[in-house]
């Protein structure tokens, strides 16, 4: 896999964008992610929706994975998970928890939020790529 | 919501979580170690920074940009009775505290929720760990972020996300 990939890179962000955006236009729903998952916890209001959505997201994957395994990231995906058990299980921790407090994360803020052109968003997405990259900085996970 | 219109509410939202997971695939974020390529500038300097994130989050950002100039000014989807808009305004203290938490989570692991939960296509080893303790941790804000928000009132008396 080549390490800088900008046309798949395009084309996964365009079809991130053509999701958001139909979600939008049908369903009045921002496609923020943890917002989803997030609110199938109790009181759940709107379950089936998110459960539609949230399981289309892995089947769809899969589907890409077998048809289209030379573009993306691979058949058979690396997907290798970076750190102990209980590395993972604190940053899964932290992940779940920052999102239900800061009300998003990539794609709520980022995509949809950034889109917007909300600036509280922008104040979370600063701040969440600005901590991303220290903690990467100083844990030195990548090497 | 009308109940005739109602399974094409849900075909819409699985048109859209399924283009959304498929988008992960193609630009290769449910990898996390390409994430952590593009959070790791200290690479920039020898060359092994990999800017492919940008170019993702960029072209999803034009794409809803223009979807949602498409809505303009609508009163309603076309599926449903209301936008459900956003309605905090506020840069407050649960949204900055929520991101230095979320930022040191996805920096320890390159996974934020989308492919976490998208990775359930390849179950990778320990994924389970990480899905578990992501919801626990959001269960676990929905008590938090109240006491914050008390903490900090919106200068109009509400508290509202």
């Amino acid at each position: 896999m080549d390490s800088f990939t900008p046309v798949t890179a395009l084309i996964g962000g365009g079809m991130i964008g053509l999701a958001s955006a139909l979600l939008w236009i049908g369903n009045g729903r921002i496609a923020g992610i943890s917002g989803i998952f997030g609110q199938l916890l109790p009181p759940a209001k709107t379950v089936l929706w998110r459960l539609v959505f949230l399981v289309a997201m892995i089947v769809a994957a899969f589907v890409a994975a077998r048809l289209l395994p030379q573009i993306g990231a691979g058949g058979d995906v690396p997907a290798e998970m970076v750190g102990s058990p209980l590395w993972l299980a604190v940053a899964g921790l932290l992940v779940g928890l920052g999102t239900k407090i800061g009300s998003g994360c990539t794609s709520g803020h980022g995509v949809c939020g950034l889109a917007r052109l909300s600036f509280r968003s922008l104040v979370a997405v600063v701040i969440f790529f600005g901590t991303a990259i220290v903690t990467v900085s100083l844990t030195g996970v990548v090497s | 919501m009308s109940v005739s219109l109602k399974p094409l509410y849900l075909i819409n939202a699985g048109i859209s979580g399924g283009l959304f997971g498929a988008g992960l695939y193609v630009s290769q974020m449910v990898d996390p170690l390409k994430v952590l390529r593009f959070l790791d500038f200290g690479a920039m300097a020898s060359g092994g920074w990999d800017p492919s994130l940008a170019f993702v989050i960029v072209a999803a950002i034009g794409v809803m940009f223009v979807g949602l100039r498409i809505a303009g000014k609508r009163a309603r989807p076309l599926l449903d009775t209301q936008f459900y808009k956003p309605e905090s305004k506020q840069v407050d203290l649960p949204l900055v505290a929520g991101a230095v938490l979320f930022g040191i989570g996805w920096g320890m692991s390159g996974i934020c929720p989308g492919p976490a939960i998208t990775l359930v296509a390849f179950m990778p080893q320990n994924l389970a760990i990480f899905l578990m303790t992501m919801f626990a941790g959001s269960l676990l804000g929905s008590y938090i972020k109240p006491l914050l928000q008390q903490r900090a009132p919106l200068p109009d008396g509400t508290a509202k996300i």
